[in-house]
């Protein structure tokens, strides 16, 4: 079997990070949909979060919806963060502001379905 | 009378996990099937014979996988054509992680659309294989089938080098044959042997099993949001945004 599109080794899955903020994007998009997340500090200073997710195919294979996220909603999201220490990562799982939870794909999350 | 036969040979044909058309018709979309959560072992693919290069493709195979394991340790990736988003094409193009591939069948032809990076073959079924050295290469090559009882015998030639599955080396002398048929009513298989005589110290089979997906619209694939670039080493890594 071919992998899908590429490696999952630039992500730290043994480093679970937890992000809070507000949606500026939800781009769902091939090879992967992303969510891009602004994210206050305690002081206010914004930082911006890249997250990758499966692609749209996966994806509504475990639940989601292309319009379960917009810009401005409040989430937080658990992710694998990139070794580099840039800030991007890979989603684990994300609550909506509707207080779904979401994975990221069959098999990854907290939705995987019977196949 | 003659009805009552008809419904016999078809009832046999069933019992027997073949179609109830002859020859049978793959049309429709089809997903992985797997072993596990109450598949049939039955029916999951049998495992695959072992890939034996020629001592001087083993070397740097062998290498290059112990570079890839290596990278993947360090969190480095090393880069594939996928990673650019290049298609798979034949064989790896018929089994991409669990995206689903859809058959279209005519008497005179049968077309595969992979749902990954929208893949297109065609297997047309009422003409010969050209030669090997005169179909040009590339990523699906040319595909002839026929049947042979309820097996859809295919047969491609004409891949290019470049194009490999699971990285194994190849010359333009490979040869791939497809065996494709019901193992029941809605579980397919698609045995692929490779043969080539210039990389290969003998041929290699492996199966792909198959379930139907009757109710299943295929999902548009268009890589138009890449994100991954590979850098001056070779190794695949993420743009993340300022903003």
């Amino acid at each position: 079997m071919a992998m899908a599109h590429h490696s999952f080794a630039m992500f730290d899955q043994s480093k679970p990070t937890t992000l809070t903020g507000t949606v500026t994007a939800f781009e769902w998009t091939n090879p992967h949909a992303y969510i891009e997340l602004d994210v206050a500090d305690e002081k206010g200073a914004v930082k911006h979060w890249s997250i990758e997710l499966g692609s749209p195919s996966i994806l509504m294979q475990s639940g989601w919806k292309f319009k379960d996220l917009k810009r401005g909603d409040k989430v937080t999201a658990r992710i694998s963060p990139l070794r580099s220490g840039q800030p991007g990562g890979l989603l684990i799982q994300v609550t909506l502001p509707d207080g779904r939870v979401l994975g990221n794909g069959p098999g990854r999350g907290p939705q995987a379905p019977a196949q | 009378m003659i009805a009552r036969v008809v419904f016999l040979i078809l009832i046999a044909g069933v019992a027997h996990g073949q179609s109830k058309t002859n020859p049978p018709d793959f049309t429709g979309t089809w997903g992985p099937y797997r072993a596990g959560r109450g598949a049939d072992p039955k029916l999951v693919p049998p495992p695959a014979s072992p890939v034996v290069l020629k001592p001087e493709y083993a070397k740097p195979y062998e290498a290059r996988r112990a570079a890839e394991t290596e990278a993947n340790r360090r969190g480095e990736p090393l880069a594939t054509g996928s990673s650019l988003c290049v298609p798979y094409g034949v064989p790896s193009m018929m089994s991409v992680a669990v995206y689903p591939v859809e058959f279209i069948q005519t008497p005179k032809q049968i077309t595969v659309i992979a749902e990954a990076f929208s893949e297109v073959r065609r297997i047309y079924l009422d003409r010969p294989q050209a030669k090997i050295d005169e179909v040009p290469p590339g990523y699906y090559g040319r595909s002839v089938g026929r049947w042979e009882g309820d097996t859809l015998v295919v047969d491609t030639v004409g891949i290019k080098e470049s194009v490999q599955y699971q990285r194994i080396p190849h010359s333009d002398q490979m040869r791939i044959t497809e065996r494709i048929r019901f193992v029941a009513p809605d579980v397919l298989h698609d045995q692929i042997t490779i043969e080539d005589p210039v990389t290969l110290e003998k041929p290699f089979t492996y199966t792909l099993a198959y379930r139907r997906m009757p109710n299943y619209e295929m999902v548009e694939f268009v890589c138009d949001n890449n994100r991954e670039y590979v850098d001056e080493q070779g190794v695949v890594r993420l743009k993340v945004r300022e903003k």
